[in-house]
């Protein structure tokens, strides 16, 4: 039998009792500590107890003590969901129910308190509960973390991941950026999020130490760039957000992270303005955008160099496949492109799941390659449109679910905002397709400016014009000041965006 | 700047670009690329013309051109005017 990933995290525990593990608002844990609490959080929990054929739910945000908890799971090779805390107490009642999870475990400690956990005790009994769909296909005994992504309607979808997979990815990511003894590795996203595999898991496995953000923090850039100083952190992953909290921060004090060798962006399209910025943030930094999502996790990689002077900022590519990962494009038409052009993503990828929990909804996301596959590899339909250029690069045009026809023609959302959100004075925007009577759709702009600019619809339409084609211009745009609706994993949430239009539309007659 | 002129960009920033002062708004700004002004809003163009400045606009003469910037909305008009004042 292969080692488990608690084995090789036992080994570091033994063989560097005093390396630090993790950072915790400036208290270090070591090795030896956290295996020590992972030990104590098995026993409160009687983890070892509870039934083998069953998965447990974890409700827990950041905290050492959670990670202990998880730790304790991994040792006894339970599989665990752990959907978001920020989630509505129905939706997590739901999710444990559909895992089937037998037990719902939570961290404790004085760490681990919050007044959001305490509300979610009060969670209401559920009456119609959601039926389990445990085991999911292809069986449950190898599962070990089930994540979840967002739905684009009702429940959030649970991805359960074989630990092969997980075993897979950690190898590659330690390798890819170096983790290993006496690196240092921040971790932004929330610990619900894949991106967890990478900053916690990968490290942990490979005996380097975590210096972990607290999410109440996470937009306070001064924090940020002090936990990044302070502990002297080589390895930076997050959503360009944090970058541009970074940006901002240093802008007044001048500061540099010369820590960072590796900075690694993800999630989203990093803005021009951004990448620009970057080589004079981190001097002795190596650039990466990724490209991956819950269900197959990291796929493609692009090592870029910021921006030269004078140079005209592009679409960062999301690049070429990582080792062992497979792609298509499916153009429009149901083909599958060979050479240039555009198409939906797909992808096939070692550290994948084998599909969601609800198998019923894996119809539309997952399939065999009709063609030339060998029918068992199961391509991930990413949803995805990107582009291939003549060097074989891919960029990525968007998501297929913000194409909109405006008078006719295929626009999308995502391309306008990007062309926006170029502008210096843009902080954030939203654009949304507006039901409209005889144009089918119609554009609205949201844009939050600077709190200083003096930027207004003529200045955006001036900065778009070279930019966008004449259907991708907004019909309308509005300048506000105050923040965009997000959504809890930090997006803009346009549905909201779109409602709050509706309702002003309303309003006005 | 003359009156017509004025009149023009007034005209078009209240209906389009509340936001925006005249001032802000160039003569050879390219309303319908920069998406200020587009089929729908040319028709709202045309009959604020014909009420503001009491010339005919007939369909032959409807094209987007004419209604491209506020100098060519302002030479439009000159040039209807100047018809009708001749007849």
């Amino acid at each position: 039998m292969s080692e488990s990933f608690f084995d090789h995290f036992a080994a570091q525990a033994q063989s560097q009792p005093s390396a630090p593990a993790l950072i915790w608002d400036g208290e270090t844990i070591t090795y030896g500590e956290l295996a020590a609490m992972a030990a104590r959080a098995s026993a409160d929990n009687g983890v070892a107890d509870l039934p083998e054929d069953r998965p447990v739910g974890i409700r827990a945000r950041k905290s050492p003590e959670a990670i202990a908890l998880i730790l304790a799971c991994l040792q006894a090779e339970r599989p665990f969901l752990l959907p978001s805390v920020e989630l509505a107490p129905e939706t997590l009642a739901k999710l444990f129910a559909q895992a089937g999870a037998g037990r719902v475990l939570e961290p404790h400690g004085p760490r681990s308190e919050s007044a959001s956990l305490r509300a979610i005790e009060e969670a209401p009994a559920e009456e119609d509960e959601e039926p389990s769909q445990w085991p999911p296909a292809g069986g449950g005994d190898d599962i070990s973390f089930m994540l979840t992504t967002s739905g684009s309607t009702g429940l959030p979808k649970v991805v359960p991941l074989p630990a092969g997979a997980v075993d897979r990815f950690t190898d590659w990511a330690a390798s890819q950026f170096d983790i290993g003894p006496g690196s240092v590795v921040a971790n932004y996203a929330p610990l619900n999020f894949d991106l967890c595999l990478l900053d916690i898991w990968t490290t942990l496995k490979h005996g380097g130490c975590v210096a972990l953000v607290d999410q109440d923090r996470a937009t306070n850039g001064g924090y940020l760039a002090d936990l990044i100083t302070e502990n002297e952190v080589n390895v930076l992953q997050a959503v360009p957000m944090l970058y541009r909290l970074l940006i901002d921060v240093t802008r007044e004090d001048g500061r540099t992270f010369p820590s960072i060798t590796h900075a690694i962006t993800t999630g989203d399209k990093i803005p021009a303005t951004s990448l620009e910025a970057l080589p004079g943030l981190f001097p002795n930094g190596r650039f990466f955008n990724i490209y991956g999502c819950t269900e197959t996790n990291d796929s493609l990689i692009h090592e870029f160099k910021g921006l030269a002077d004078g140079e005209v900022p592009t679409n960062v590519p999301v690049g070429q496949p990582l080792p062992g990962v497979r792609t298509l494009i499916k153009t429009d038409d149901g083909a599958f492109l060979d050479g240039t052009g555009t198409g939906e993503l797909l992808v096939w990828t070692p550290f994948q799941t084998r599909g969601y929990l609800n198998a019923e909804l894996n119809a539309e996301r997952f399939a065999p390659h009709p063609e030339a596959g060998d029918g068992e590899t199961i391509y991930y339909h990413s949803g995805d449109v990107v582009r291939r250029h003549d060097d074989g690069s891919l960029t990525l045009e968007g998501r297929a679910d913000f194409y909109v026809k405006v008078r006719g023609v295929r626009v999308s959302t995502q391309v306008v905002e990007q062309a926006i959100q170029e502008h210096p004075d843009v902080v954030e925007v939203a654009v949304v397709a507006v039901p409209d009577e005889l144009a089918g759709k119609r554009l609205h702009a949201v844009i939050r400016r600077e709190a200083a600019s003096t930027l207004n619809s003529l200045g955006v339409r001036k900065h778009c014009a070279s930019r966008l084609a004449r259907t991708e211009m907004p019909s309308t745009i509005e300048i506000v000041t105050e923040s965009l609706p997000k959504t809890s994993t930090g997006k803009i949430d346009r549905k909201r965006v779109l409602a709050r239009l509706e309702e002003m539309t309303h309003a006005n007659g | 700047m003359d009156e017509t002129t004025v009149k023009i960009k007034q005209f078009i920033v209240d209906e389009f670009m509340p936001d925006v002062s005249v001032d802000e708004l160039d003569s050879d700004f390219d309303l319908l690329t920069g998406g200020v002004v587009d089929s729908l809003g040319l028709l709202q163009v045309v009959a604020w013309l014909e009420t503001e400045f009491d010339v005919g606009v007939d369909d032959s003469q409807l094209g987007p051109e004419s209604f491209r910037t506020v100098d060519a909305i302002k030479t439009f008009v000159d040039e209807a005017r100047g018809t009708a004042n001749a007849g």
